[in-house]
């Protein structure tokens, strides 16, 4: 069967390859397992990216190679591993969490084959790492918008922060929002922590009742999130709530219903405000595939991951030039892509706009534009 | 803390320990009977949501409608499951049935994941159900009430059906000896697949009770309420019906208190199901109302 | 019977030979990809093996080796991890004094790592074989389920959830297959010795052995710290091969990984551990074909991520409704060749 299968599309590789040659880049991606959801999510911008723009400039068409990872972290280190010595891919897009990206990073930084993560945003990850970037902002960058919102725009003085022990992510943004609090002349009254996967948070939404902060902030992801707004809601907390982009889709709506109303976050962009061109485009083009034209966060910057990448490629002689394409990615500057203007650094750190987001009647509303 | 927040935590407590004795009665029953952990209980649960959520989102039915439709389904689906995944190793050394179960478990979870996609659905709640009462001071949702008083009405007809029915005196027969209850000229493979039946259903509702709490379902939402629940079951007593409600509701309480009264634990939250069942076991090896599996069940 | 013995030992001599050509055979070919199936074989047949002494062998149903393999993998992290780049590393909170300090070569480490876990596994004997059975298997869950997360909360030694990175990356194939070959040959050595047949005596039946004078208690413990110890060493070997490790690696899922090898091969044939490690590590990669486009007589399908992962449960329950006492039952891989002798004690 399975020789059948090989047989079947190398016959029908060799009939295309005497056009254009083909070039292969690797998507790690949990597609099963319990981040199944994001990474579904988040491949569904690299693959619509792709099947918007499959070439490059010189007319070889670009072949996406997705492996799933399970979420795990033996999975991955095998599944890069073959992206790169079976696949032969140029470059790797993923993974989703950070935990995940770093064993991505810890194989192809031998290898010396970039390496594009759409979100995840762990301030360590591209330290010392010479073929890692980023498409998406820092952990730091984002606990600093929120912190300096919080303090300068609405003057909220005191606030609880609520934080996902189990969660990389929730850990870096809880670090990076509480220092940027204090510095701001908040103060935090009070640090709760949970685990993901925790349904029920009546003990959480009492305590911070009886702490009685200006704001709480929930750097975590929206299923946790959205039980905490319900929860809050039951026992009459209402205080101003924030969170960082782990919450940034409709989900997060759906599941939260009247509970978010008022809710703040920041995310990458607004589908409704898009702020280039590309993202016009793209969401145009999403909506005509899908009938909707929500495009989340994570869908975007998959879809950047790949730009990113395509562009880099196009600026090398040779698009198959694994070094000359991490050069070219670092020297990314003004992209129009999807989710907004991206810049990369030496580092492969972006610097790019967060947007603050309100949820009014049920929708998602831009509030605020913050450059870095 | 004043003494409201302490009886509101008690009320939490209460509706969630209820949401994990509805599912432990599943794994308690079908343990009694053919002495399996079943795996893929918490997966049953899982498929109960979905159900559910097909049901009112897709189908456009009443809620009570999509509950009955989630309850034929689910009980359905754990009959199959036993049929064809446990009754054809009824003689087979019984850690093989384990691995079924196992396969059975990472099957209904990739398939939904496959099929449906993984990203959780907004189940749609009825407004009634989150409709906020007081009741003795304390403000709650209707839910949080319903769940603890359906759970009671269901262990008060499981119990009726265990020791009131024939079907039911041939299930703890059962639980005593499978020969004997073949040369009784009982069909044992019949009631065994009727107790999957029954603990399916159970499961259903549990399901249901959790999408509409947290109202999400999503394809591995039954993966750590399935192995808390087993855990409640066991330090009840496995075997015993009494013994997973009350298991439950300790584990429920639990979770709950220790997060009020000592929130720098939080982070070991899901670790106290464990660490409750192994001190208990340590002191009690067949748990609370555990009965000596040697000797008789229920 | 002599002779018998001295042809045995030349089998065994011939087998070792091969499996150490192969290893120096595959290092030199194979792709990196093959190679790190292979590495990844290498170590759970070591887990598996072990894992089988204790659950098929003694027949205690124990679920811990999540635990047993995160001890180990902390242990040699903590210890390779230079000093430096554990400062750069602990994000979350600066790490205790005593993690900076902590520092080994590579064989020591692993040595440690496999002390430790077989330390815990000595600690946790007396407590945990109180109970007996499914009893016993939910407490062992309990115990690798609270490794887990107490390694979650306790960033200062542990780096949190964010776990260690930047790991040297020591192992290779002639550490992993090495030392899975040296795992093989100890753990039927034990198997064949007098420990071994109190081992099994407890698991055919642990009254009737506890009436022939057998030390129970002392028989389980032994095989739950070897066990542990193999467990601890796999565990260290898959931290130095990954080079970056975090809690949610040790998953419950870890150890079902493990279990359905055990069971899939035959419970208490450690021939039946190598062969289940080799389907399901193996097969579970040959299998990615499923998550792809297929081209089925010229009709691409779209591409079903995660497809494999359904067959692969599928798989699970056939071959278990076909093969109820797994694929090699409690037989090894030479009691298939002695048509003659039944049941060669």
């Amino acid at each position: 069967m399975r020789k059948l299968v090989v047989l079947a599309s190398s016959v029908a590789i060799l009939a295309s390859v005497s056009f254009a040659k083909e070039v292969k880049l690797g998507v790690v991606m949990p597609m099963s397992g319990p981040l199944a959801a994001y990474g579904q999510t988040c491949n569904e911008g690299v693959e619509f990216a792709n099947t918007l723009a499959p070439t490059l400039k010189n007319g070889d068409t670009i072949k996406l190679v997705l492996v799933d990872n399970k979420g795990d972290k033996v999975e991955t280190a095998t599944a890069t591993t073959r992206l790169i010595s079976s696949d032969k891919v140029v470059g790797i897009i993923g993974a989703l969490t950070s935990t995940n990206t770093a064993q991505v990073i810890a194989i192809t930084d031998k290898k010396q084959i970039p390496v594009i993560s759409p979100v995840a945003t762990n301030d360590k990850l591209t330290e010392q790492k010479e073929f890692a970037n980023r498409v998406c902002f820092t952990d730091s960058f984002q606990g600093a918008v929120v912190a300096n919102y919080a303090t300068k725009d609405l003057k909220l003085k005191t606030a609880v922060v609520v934080v996902d022990q189990a969660q990389v992510y929730s850990l870096g943004l809880a670090k990076a929002f509480t220092e940027a609090f204090k510095k701001a002349g908040g103060t935090i009254v009070k640090e709760i922590k949970v685990s993901s996967g925790d349904k029920d948070f009546k003990a959480v939404v009492s305590q911070i009742k009886t702490a009685n902060p200006d704001m709480i902030f929930l750097p975590m992801y929206h299923p946790e999130v959205s039980m905490i707004t319900r929860q809050a809601k039951q026992i009459g907390l209402v205080k101003p709530m924030f969170s960082g982009d782990g919450v940034a889709n409709q989900t997060f709506i759906d599941l939260g219903g009247d509970s978010v109303e008022g809710y703040m976050f920041t995310d990458f962009f607004d589908y409704s405000a898009p702020p280039t061109q590309k993202s016009k485009d793209f969401i145009a083009a999403y909506e005509k595939k899908t009938g909707k034209k929500e495009v989340n966060s994570f869908t975007a910057l998959g879809a950047d991951s790949y730009n990113v990448m395509v562009n880099a490629m196009n600026n090398c002689a040779n698009p198959e030039d694994s070094v000359c394409i991490n050069n070219e990615i670092k020297k990314t500057v003004a992209f129009e892509g999807v989710s907004g203007v991206i810049n990369i650094d030496k580092n492969g750190n972006a610097t790019r706009s967060a947007v603050i987001k309100v949820i009014k009647d049920g929708k998602a509303v831009f509030k605020s534009t913050v450059n870095p | 803390m004043d003494v409201t927040i302490f009886m509101q935590q008690m009320v939490n407590g209460f509706s969630l320990g209820s949401m994990y004795a509805l599912i432990a009665i599943g794994y308690t029953m079908v343990y009694g009977v053919l002495r399996l952990i079943n795996f893929a209980h918490g997966d049953i649960m899982m498929v109960g949501g979905f159900l559910g959520y097909f049901g009112i989102a897709v189908l456009g039915l009443p809620f009570g409608a999509a509950v009955l439709l989630s309850i034929a389904g689910s009980a359905a689906l754990g009959m199959i499951s036993d049929k064809i995944a446990y009754r054809p190793l009824r003689s087979a050394p019984k850690i093989s049935l384990l691995i079924t179960a196992i396969g059975v478990s990472f099957f209904l979870e990739n398939a939904f994941n496959v099929f449906f996609g993984g990203i959780p659905r907004a189940f749609p709640v009825p407004p009634y159900m989150e409709e906020m009462v007081e009741l003795f001071g304390l403000t709650m949702p209707v839910s949080a009430i319903l769940v603890p008083v359906i759970t009671a009405v269901l262990l008060v007809v499981i119990l009726w059906v265990l020791f009131k029915t024939k079907y039911g005196m041939a299930i703890r027969a059962l639980a005593f000896d499978v020969g004997t209850v073949n040369l009784m000229g009982i069909d044992a493979n019949r009631i065994i697949t009727m107790v999957f039946g029954i603990g399916s259903a159970l499961a259903a509702v549990g399901g249901i009770f959790w999408a509409v709490n947290y109202p999400s379902v999503e394809p591995m939402m039954g993966v750590l309420v399935g192995l808390k629940a087993f855990a409640a079951a066991v330090v009840g007593g496995i075997g015993s019906v009494g013994g997973a409600v009350l298991g439950g509701l300790i584990i429920g309480f639990t979770e709950v208190v220790v997060v009020a009264f000592f929130p720098e634990l939080g982070g070991y939250k899901d670790a106290f199901a464990f660490i409750f069942l192994i001190l208990i076991l340590l002191f009690k090896p067949t748990g609370i109302l555990g009965i000596d599996f040697e000797k008789s069940r229920f | 019977m002599e002779i018998s013995i001295k042809k045995d030992q030349w089998i065994n001599l011939a087998i070792v030979a091969t499996a150490l050509w192969f290893i120096w055979f595959a290092s030199g070919h194979f792709d990196e990809y093959t190679i790190r199936i292979l590495n990844n074989i290498a170590i759970f047949i070591i887990l598996a093996v072990s894992y089988n002494l204790i659950n098929g062998v003694t027949g205690q149903f124990s679920l811990e080796p999540n635990g047993f393999v995160a001890v180990g993998a902390y242990v040699t992290a903590l210890l390779l991890v230079t000093p430096e780049a554990k400062m750069y590393q602990y994000a979350i909170v600066d790490p205790y004094p005593f993690v900076l300090t902590l520092h080994a070569n590579f064989v020591t480490a692993l040595l440690l790592a496999g002390f430790f876990s077989a330390l815990l596994a000595f600690t946790l004997a007396a407590p945990v074989f109180r109970v007996r059975g499914d009893y016993l298997a939910i407490v062992t869950l309990g115990f690798g389920f609270i490794i887990k997360i107490l390694a979650i909360n306790n960033p200062e030694v542990t780096n949190g959830s964010l776990g260690m990175n930047d790991i040297p990356e020591f192992s290779n194939l002639y550490w992993t297959g090495g030392i899975a070959i040296i795992a093989v040959i100890s753990v039927l050595n034990i198997v064949n010795s007098k420990f071994g047949r109190a081992m099994k005596a407890v698991r055919d039946d642990e009254d009737a052995a506890t009436a022939m004078g057998v030390n129970t208690f002392k028989a389980k413990t032994l095989a739950f710290c070897t066990s542990a110890f193999f467990e601890g060493v796999g565990g260290g070997l898959l931290a130095a091969l990954l080079t970056s490790i975090s809690p949610d690696l040790f998953d419950f899922f870890f150890t079902f990984q493990l279990l359905i090898i055990i069971v899939l091969g035959g419970l208490g044939s450690t021939t039946g551990a190598i062969i289940g490690t080799v389907l399901v590590i193996g097969g579970s990669e040959w299998m990615r074909f499923l998550d792809e486009p297929m081209n089925i007589f010229g009709h691409e399908t779209t591409a079903m991520p995660g497809m494999r992962m359904v067959v692969f449960s599928l798989l699970l329950i056939l071959i278990m409704l076909f093969a109820r006492e797994g694929i090699m039952g409690k037989r090894e891989l030479r009691d298939l060749f002695k048509f003659g002798k039944k049941g060669g004690k």
